[in-house]
């Protein structure tokens, strides 16, 4: 089982998991949840996707990092970003600030620990995604 | 020197406090020991062989006197009153309680510094010439860039999680003593109608597969940098190999590539980049130099200040002079090396009362500013040449005055054996040996540059291949053994850089220090007048140098 991480009316929550009907990335059509590895070639028209969730295969493979921000910045995907597999509660700052915007979390970890684990840092050095100025310029 | 702003202390607090939280989880069995590995390594702690080691991130070398103090203090409280300069500028303490850790995080918090990204799969610490800001031959001062590339790579969201490390070098020296050609990315600054631009070297490195970078693109301007080391990390992190961590590096990937095909992804890449970016605005570039201004120098009160009397008189600070003293940007003043590499004393290991003395003779005689060379020297710039008697006096008195800068005893040796847990075979004790053996001052003057470089293993911290001699230990059966190779050079002095060559079978440890001694005696024979020796080297070759490894070996060089 696992939890779904994400923001409620601009709060974050844990949830269960809903089941999700997700494409491969070889059968997207406009609307439809894809489910993406983290070494694929971003497309265009997943710009239409309902949702989209990356498929983390290990803590420390940052593959899913850059394709997240292709997708917000190269497609100009606007709607929920998801990490799932892999996912870290140490992790969630990088994951956001790449774009992402909900978290599947795998069973064992401790939602607790992940809700208080969102922002260990009140402000970064450099620009990203979700704020392109870098500490220098702000 | 770059100054902490609110923003800077805040995030470093944070990031303590993070760091104590995640020990917190370990000891409380709320991470596994393969998550808090991960979590430890990108905070620059490791677990060694006999107990851990921490290894202190000291950005481009450059530290205060004051933040030296606080690394002897540290040194006194967690470690046994040493700690020990790594071959990229950082210092290392060995024997801390990884309990302790947080504690000595939020002491070096106070004093601006930190451990982020001193080891892991993440971009490292930025690296550059020890004299950057001082050294005469200097065309611009790359510190400004490095604490620019400093910003842009800590914590940065993409590029944490790597395939493997990822060392980024700078240098704006007529001659690189950054080894900018063995980097993953390595950086050459330099002007083009009074802008400056970057030539950009990728995928050089040591290790197991040792390479000399390829330069992808030439006259980069500076507000374009970090653009284009987004693009190159971009095209790294999501093509390069993570199945094999001796495979992971950029230059495999690049190669596997080839290097055109690496070049345009990158190019095309960094086109997309562009468009969706900000190039740096010139604002923040001129904010960044404000920083590095040269310091207000020491007046010079004696305009006829001559050495030449001090050096007639004393003919050990004049040989000091030709090897640890070299040119600064003004006039009257010099730049100084503090070589660590006296006989006994492990390589780079320097006690807690030596780093506060050199601390206080960077507030007596320079401007409070002590470097850290990647030959694991301590350097000092701004230093009155008229200072420079009674500084190597001090220095005497210290064990930090040995006039060997660039010499064969001014040995680069990684920890090797005695600490390390990756290690085939001991380093330190080979690196005495020689040093014992060659103990002849006027001897060693006369041979001249000769860098010798050792490693424990592969890993290549010791930077063996591009020692003019390197040595590298390999576990023969269970047994210690060296591999020694010659000719490599790491590119400063001007020539180009180069890996060396194995000379031949591996030898036991015993019969090194003989091989060393055959080695020099074969050059002495052979060279031209006084001539170095990777120039004579480079003009005869490996041939001769192989009969080094016969036990007989004397009789016939002789
Ligand atoms: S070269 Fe090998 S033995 Fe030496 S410090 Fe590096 S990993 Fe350890």
């Amino acid at each position: 089982m696992t939890q779904l991480l994400k923001q409620q009316d601009g709060v974050w929550q844990i949830t269960d998991s809903q089941p999700t009907d997700w494409s491969p990335a070889e059968s997207f059509s406009t609307g439809s949840a894809l489910k993406l590895a983290v070494d694929v070639e971003p497309e265009t028209a997943w710009a239409s996707a309902s949702l989209i969730a990356v498929d983390f295969p290990a803590l420390t493979d940052g593959r899913g990092l850059s394709l997240a921000a292709l997708l917000r910045q190269r497609i100009g995907y606007a709607g929920d970003l998801r990490a799932v597999g892999a996912v870290h509660e140490d992790l969630l700052h990088f994951l956001l600030r790449c774009g992402f915007s909900s978290f599947e979390l795998p069973a064992e970890r401790d939602p607790a620990i992940a809700l208080q684990l969102l922002a260990p840092y009140s402000n970064f050095y450099q620009g990203s995604v979700m704020d392109p100025l870098p500490a220098l310029l702000r | 020197m770059y100054q902490y702003n609110d923003f800077d202390r805040q995030f470093v607090n944070e990031r303590v406090a993070h760091y104590r939280d995640q020990t917190q989880r370990y000891l409380n069995g709320a991470l596994s020991e393969d998550e808090f590995l991960q979590l430890r390594l990108r905070n620059g702690l490791y677990i060694q062989r006999l107990a851990p080691m921490l290894r202190v991130a000291i950005p481009y070398g450059t530290l205060s006197s004051k933040q030296l103090r606080a690394l002897a203090s540290i040194a006194n409280t967690y470690d046994r009153g040493y700690g020990h300069l790594s071959t990229r500028q950082n210092m290392q303490f060995n024997w801390p309680e990884i309990a302790d850790v947080p504690d000595i995080l939020e002491q070096l918090a106070t004093v601006n510094m930190h451990a982020i990204q001193t080891s892991g799969s993440c971009i490292r610490n930025v690296t550059t010439d020890h004299f950057a800001g001082a050294a005469a031959d200097e065309s611009i001062d790359p510190r400004p860039y490095c604490e620019l590339i400093r910003q842009w790579s800590t914590l940065h969201p993409e590029f944490e999680w790597l395939p493997r490390k990822f060392k980024i070098a700078v240098s704006g020296g007529k001659v690189d003593r950054a080894a900018i050609d063995v980097h993953d990315i390595g950086l050459r600054v330099y002007e083009v109608a009074q802008q400056p631009v970057f030539d950009v070297i990728v995928g050089g490195g040591l290790g197991r597969t040792p390479v000399i970078g390829t330069t992808i693109r030439e006259g980069l301007p500076a507000h374009h940098l970090l653009t284009y080391l987004h693009a190159i990390l971009r095209v790294y992190n999501r093509y390069g190999r993570r199945d094999n961590k001796y495979k992971a590096r950029i230059k495999i990937l690049l190669r596997a590539l080839g290097a055109e095909a690496f070049t345009q992804r990158v190019d095309e890449e960094w086109q997309q980049v562009i468009k969706e970016s900000e190039p740096l605005a010139d604002a923040a570039i001129t904010k960044m130099q404000g920083f590095f201004q040269i310091p207000t120098l020491p007046a010079i009160d004696d305009p006829d200040f001559s050495l030449d009397e001090q050096r007639l008189t004393h003919p050990e600070f004049s040989r000091w002079i030709e090897r640890n003293v070299s040119a600064h940007q003004c006039e009257g003043y010099a730049n100084i090396i503090l070589s660590t590499k006296a006989p006994g004393i492990p390589p780079g290991d320097v006690s807690a009362e030596q780093m506060q003395a050199v601390a206080d003779w960077a507030d007596q005689f320079g401007c409070s500013e002590v470097r850290i060379s990647h030959e694991q020297n301590f350097a000092l710039p701004h230093i009155r040449q008229q200072d420079l008697f009674q500084l190597w006096q001090l220095a005497s008195d210290h064990d930090l005055a040995t006039a060997n800068a660039g010499l064969i005893t001014d040995v680069i040796c990684c920890p090797g054996g005695d600490f390390c847990s990756l290690a085939n075979a001991k380093s330190i004790p080979i690196a005495e040996a020689i040093q014992r053996r060659l103990d002849d001052a006027d001897f060693l003057h006369d041979l001249g540059d000769l860098d010798l470089n050792i490693s424990g293993c592969m890993n290549a911290c010791g930077h063996h291949h591009v020692g003019h001699i390197g040595i590298l230990g390999v576990d023969k059966k269970g047994q210690e053994f060296y591999q020694i190779s010659l000719g490599g050079h790491a590119g400063h002095s001007g020539e180009s850089a180069s890996l060396g060559q194995i000379i031949g079978p591996s030898v036991s440890r015993d019969q090194v220090p003989t091989v060393i001694d055959n080695i020099i005696n074969i050059h002495l024979s052979l060279r031209h007048q006084d001539e170095s020796f990777l120039a004579c080297f480079r003009r005869v070759g490996i041939q001769p140098f192989k009969v080094s490894l016969r036990s007989d070996a004397h009789d016939t060089a002789a």
